[in-house]
This record gives structure tokens, sequence and C-alpha cells, in this order.
């Protein structure tokens, strides 16, 4: 295999596949790319996988001789990051080894044989769905963050995207919180197949934490436009001819409808910026274990206080609209805080019932986004 | 306590009384019985049974996933109500106890009348039952407290334990596994008391260093005190093969069901383990242990039978012979000293 490829070119590829070759070196060839080429072709293919998700790109570049190698994905990143901006020369050498060359910089890398690199599917091109790329960037920056990394219960790992209608929602949940967004009239009308099934007119699929990351990635770079299709083990993103392959993740989704409260009956609505301060200041006292903030909710103000055995304490006063009973409600500042910086909003909204009951928080203003925040009180 | 997990459910539901109830995972996926009621029991499911099996077995079974806060609050309430008789009180799990009742805050002369008085004032307390076993040593209190369930107490005087022995088959020895026994009854040895006969030499080569322990165990000899509070450090268990595993799979799967094993009793301990380490000796007796530690702590089975087979691929089980598997969990943390002042949505 003989080839040249720009540098700029190269390294905006290889940036997207840092996050999806495996970092835990188990099987070793998934640490590697799998670069293909035509012979005289006008661009190579990048291909990287580790089982769960995978990605597969195309790069400009001159193909002098075609072939397949395999080089390790974050050493060829590092190297071609360090090049300066020129054409860069990957040759394989007889004896196994590739040479990646520029200018007057050598290297020479070992390889791993192309036949131990994993298959990774590709979509069947039938039921191919479009969707805005804007609208599921945004849905994902709202729910990733309450995806819990690793949890016995599985579902939890990832995050719930209904189709319904021409609406999509995303939901995640870590057990303890769950973040729900929800865009009326994202699908262009005329999509069908994927995004209805016969009954219920809904289609559910969980999205692997992983998955959300990388498709973030991608759609922060991107079209207007994805194409998604679900295969029957595999989900299938092409975003801009990059295509990110998903494994499903074969678990049931709990109904999460059924945890956002309906009888919450108090209200206070809170300017972002100043809860956001007030909340990070007072926190750097809460209990590092629990990270427990307290909020003394009484007539037009709202006090928020902290105390950690071993440090001490601390509280900050906020004035609002309330005329209810007084009631002290707890949280973990961190969850509150996560909500609060993707919260695009000048004002939030919080109701609840009492001291125990599920909260719901949400940015005031809503425009043809909905975005629901249900958070469990912590006991006081 | 009796069928500790399902009844703190029965008492709490009361429509799932007397019906047939297990706590554990979904029998899709690889999920098993961490506790089974009395009368899923009757149908044959048994914790530690695959959740598929119990379902097949009783397919009326009501499968609820385990609420460990709730099973701890309960097993506070009771380790207090123990704490308050005597000071010396042993936790095996959450739902067992030794306790050390010779001094006795109610100054009872009686371990029977204390067992006895203990066990109304659970239920009264409670509404839980307990099975108890009044006896000299720890041994012989543990066989006793297992005899009658549920609601049972079984008292061994000084002067029956002799009586009581002869009554036991070898199994019921502390320490002695499947693997131990079918070798011990091959040597001839089916009752607890032929261990006392048995040529040394032989019950050596059966049980190896347990020898001297257990040949004290088959007096009816166990001195071991009741310790308050013993923190667990780690817990594992291992296996020799009668003969050697060739076979990639069958490793896999003996593995497999180890981690599993160390899973479900994290599970019973409510603790969480940051490390699983493997161990695996060749024929040759060349022994390699390799370990896997991530944060935060997991007493998840899947995930620690996945690490698990990441740590065999290190090994070269499959291509040499091996002998002996092993699998241990360790850096053991309590499983939900947030959980309990975070209580989850109900999901």
């Amino acid at each position: 295999m003989e080839l040249t490829v720009r540098k700029t070119q190269l390294l905006r590829e290889l940036q997207l596949f840092q996050g999806i070759v495996e970092r835990k070196n188990t099987i070793p060839i998934l640490a590697n790319l799998l670069v293909e080429a035509d012979d005289g072709a006008a661009e190579i293919q990048l291909v990287a996988t580790d089982l769960e998700i995978g990605l597969r790109c195309r790069c400009a570049a001159e193909v002098t001789k075609g072939g397949a190698l395999t080089l390790p994905a974050k050493k060829l990143y590092e190297i071609v990051r360090a090049l300066p901006d020129t054409e860069i020369r990957i040759t394989q050498s007889a004896a196994g080894t590739v040479n990646v060359a520029a200018e007057r910089f050598n290297s020479r890398m070992q390889t791993l044989p192309r036949e131990d690199f994993p298959a990774l599917p590709k979509p069947s091109g039938t039921g191919t769905v479009h969707l805005p790329c804007a609208a599921l960037l945004e849905m994902i920056s709202k729910t990733q963050f309450a995806v819990t990394g690793e949890d016995t219960r599985y579902f939890l790992n990832g995050a719930l995207l209904v189709f319904s209608g021409t609406s999509m929602s995303l939901v995640a949940t870590d057990g303890h919180r769950l973040a729900l967004v929800s865009i009326s009239r994202a699908i262009p009308e005329g999509n069908d197949e994927n995004t209805k099934v016969s009954d219920d007119d809904e289609a559910r699929v969980i999205l692997p934490k992983k998955t959300l990351s990388e498709l973030a990635r991608l759609l922060g770079d991107g079209d207007d436009v994805l194409a998604y299709e679900r295969g029957e083990n595999h989900l299938f993103f092409d975003i801009g001819g990059r295509q990110l392959v998903s494994r499903v993740l074969d678990a049931q989704f709990p109904a999460f409808e059924r945890v956002i409260p309906k009888g919450n009956d108090k209200r206070v609505e809170f300017e972002r910026d100043r809860l956001t301060s007030a909340i990070k200041r007072v926190a750097l006292l809460s209990s590092e274990r629990s990270r427990a903030i307290k909020l003394k909710i009484d007539v037009g103000k709202v006090e928020i206080s902290s105390s950690s055995p071993e440090v001490g304490e601390a509280s900050e006063v906020l004035s609002v609209e309330y005329e209810d009973a007084a009631v002290e409600i707890c949280f973990n500042a961190q969850y509150l805080l996560d909500f609060l910086a993707v919260a695009d909003s000048d004002s939030v909204v919080l109701e609840f019932k009492d001291e125990m009951s599920q909260a719901v928080f949400s940015p005031f203003s809503t425009d043809g986004c909905d975005y629901t925040y249900v958070i469990m009180p912590m006991r006081i | 306590m009796d069928a500790f997990y399902t009844s703190v459910e029965q008492r709490d539901t009361p429509a799932l009384r007397g019906k047939p109830v297990a706590v554990g995972g979904q029998p899709e996926g690889r999920g098993v019985v961490a506790a089974a009621s009395y009368e899923a029991r009757s149908f044959g499911v048994h914790s530690a049974m695959s959740m598929a099996k119990a379902v097949r077995l009783c397919p009326s079974l009501v499968i609820l996933r385990p609420d460990f806060t709730r099973y701890r609050q309960v097993s506070r309430q009771v380790f207090d109500m123990y704490r308050s008789v005597t000071s010396l009180v042993e936790p095996l799990s959450l739902d067992e106890a030794y306790l050390d009742v010779t001094e006795n805050t109610w100054g009872e002369p009686l371990a029977t009348t204390v067992a006895r008085r203990l066990k109304r004032w659970i239920r009264e307390e409670t509404g839980l039952t307990v099975s108890a076993g009044a006896a000299p040593n720890k041994f012989l209190a543990k066989i006793a407290s297992d005899r009658d369930k549920p609601d049972g107490l079984t008292v061994i005087p000084t002067q029956r334990v002799e009586a009581f022995l002869q009554t036991l088959p070898v199994e019921a020895l502390w320490g002695v596994g499947p693997v131990s026994a079918r070798r011990l009854r091959a040597a001839g040895v089916s009752r607890l008391v032929d261990v006392r006969t048995i040529d040394p030499r032989v019950l050596r080569d059966a049980v190896g260093s347990q020898a001297g322990w257990l040949r004290r165990l088959a007096h009816g000899i166990d001195d071991r005190p009741v310790t308050p509070d013993r923190t667990v450090k780690s817990s594992g268990s291992e296996h020799t093969y009668p003969e050697d595993l060739m076979d990639l799979e069958t490793i896999r799967d003996k593995l497999d069901q180890m981690a599993r094993r160390g899973a479900d009793w994290l599970g019973r301990q409510a603790l969480r383990a940051r490390t699983v380490t493997i161990k695996v000796r060749y024929s040759d007796f060349t022994t390699v242990t390799r370990s896997h530690s991530k944060r935060p702590a997991t007493r998840d089975a899947d995930q620690i039978a996945a690490r698990a087979m990441l740590l065999l691929g290190r090994t070269e089980a499959g291509t040499r012979p091996v002998r002996l598997l092993g699998v241990s969990l360790h850096n053991l943390t309590s499983a939900d000293e947030v959980s309990d002042e975070h209580p989850g949505l109900p999901l």
C-alpha cells in the first residue's frame, strides 16, 4: 500500500477515532485503525471499532498502490498531529511494517494483520430516517450527563430515544434524577418505517453512553441532517459521510413516564445565573461524599445552605416569589449544577410537592423544545 | 432470619403473602435468585439458582428486584436488638449472626431462654421470623440453626453434643465442599464421626491442610470466639478439578460461575468490590494471578464475570492444562452508604 494524504485532512478524521478505539488494550487489534484503499483511488477509508461501537470515515488521498493495513490509532494520531501542515506519505513495507513519513521525518510502525480486524456491519439502506443534527445534538447535551457509567441496572447505561409521530425525545436517568427532552415536529414528514411501529405509533431504542458521546462529537462537526437506520443488532448513523455503528443495548428501559410527578403544587422561579453561582459557592462546604445542599424555601426567599462535619458550613439567600408553606428540601448540588449548565434560558422553574417527593426543574421558556429534569430529594 | 429478603417483601406488600416470591435478577439475561420465599422453595426454587430455571420450576413466581436499602434498615434494626442483649455479636451477613450470650443483659442463665425471648421480640418488633440454634460453640450453633426452619429453635446442650454429632453426614463439616466430600466418601467416610477414625494420611490426602481442623470439628471441638464487627477484607473461592481442564470454553464457564457466585456473595453482604483477581494453576503447579481494579466498586455479576474473562485472556489457560481456578474480590466497600441518604426514583 502506498499513498499520500494531506495532514490537516487526515488529522481531522483521526481525531474522531480517538474515542472509538479500545483503550483497555485487551484485544490488541481493537487499538488499531484499519486503512483501506483501491489502486489509483482518490480517497482512503478508515475504520475502527471496540466491538460495541465503530466508525467508518473517508479521507481524500492520492493512492498509488491500493491495499489494506492496520495501524495503532493513538500513535498514528500523535504522529500526524506533530507533523507540519504538509503531505504525509504512508507506505507498507514487505516485513509487515508501515512507514509514515513527511518532509524529512520518517517513522516505521508495527502493524497487525488486516485479517484480524473485525468486520464492521453495514447498513442495509432500507428504512432510513433523516433526522435534524442540531436537534439531536441539543437533546444529547441536555441528557447525556444523567447516564450512569456503570450500573447494575443495565438499561441505565444508555439514553432512550423515542420517536412518536413527528416528535423525538431522549431520556436518561441514573436512578436518582432523570432528564427528558422532547422536540416536536423534529422529524420531517415522509420518514416512516423506523420511526413508527404499527400499534402505538412509537419506536424506542436505547443509545449506549459511548454512542451518545461519539455521536455528539460527530454532530458538532457536521451537516444539517443525518441518516439513521436501525438494524437488528446495530444502529447506523450517517453524518456527512461518516458512519457510526453502534451495537443495540439489549435491555428494557423503565417506564420513565411514571417517574414524572403530576401533583407538584408548589413553584419557585429562579434566575439561572444567580442560582448557579449561589449553589457553586455554597456547595464548597457540602459534605464531599454526598454533596448535599439544603434549599429552605420560605415566603419571598430561598436559603441555600450546606454543612460538612469536618469543615464547616455555608449559606446564601436568594429573593424569590413564593407564597406557600415553608419547605426544606435537600438535593445533590452536582445534580442541580448539571441541569443549570445546559438549561439555556434566563430563568428556571422548580416545581415540588414536599421534601420527599420528586421535584422537577425546567427552563422557563421553551420554544419547541420541552426539557424536564426530575430529581429525587435527599433525606435531610 | 428466615428467607430474609422475601420475608421483608411479603411483610411490606400483603398481596405477596402466600405467593411464591423470589428476589434477584431478571430471568432474561443471567439473573440469579438471591432469596426465595418458602412458597417458592416448595417448587424447588433456591438461592443462587438462575432465575430462568426458577421460572421454569415455578411459572407463577413473582420476581422482585432487590431493595438493599430496605433490607439493610431491617437488618440494622434486628442487629440493634441483638446488641442490646450482648456486645458479642458477629455478623455473617445481613441476616445471620453469631451471638455469645454467656453474659447477657437480661441476666438469663440459659442460652435457650435468650434465644426464645429474642425470637419473640424480633417477631413483635419486625413481624419477621428467625431460626436459632443454641449450642456450646459456633460450629454446632450454625448447624443447629439450619435444622428447623422457618421459625425454629434447635438446642444442643453439652451432654447431647455427642449424640447430635453421630447423626451428621460428613458434608456438615465446616469447610468441606462438594469435592472434598466426594473424596472423603470415596475413602469410606460418610458420617462426620468417621473422620475421627480415618487414617490421618488418607484424611490429609483428601482435604490437605484442613485435616487437623476437621478432626477437631468431628469431635465437636470448635474454640473460635465470637468476634464482634469483624470486617471482611476480601472473599474468594477456588476449585481444584479432578481432571485438568483443557478446553477454554469449559474454563471460561467455570470461572464465570465462580465470579457470579462472588457477586452473589457481595450482594448478600451488601458490599461492593473494586478489585477482581483470578488465579490459575497449571498442571505443572505453576500458579499465576491476574488482578484488575476499577472505580467505582461494583457488585454487578455481569461486570465481575466480564472482568474475570478479560483477566483469563492474560493467562495461558486453554493452551496449557489447568488444574485449579479461583476468583477473589478485594477492596470491598459498603454497598449503599450514599444511597441510604439518597433515595432513588421510583423507576
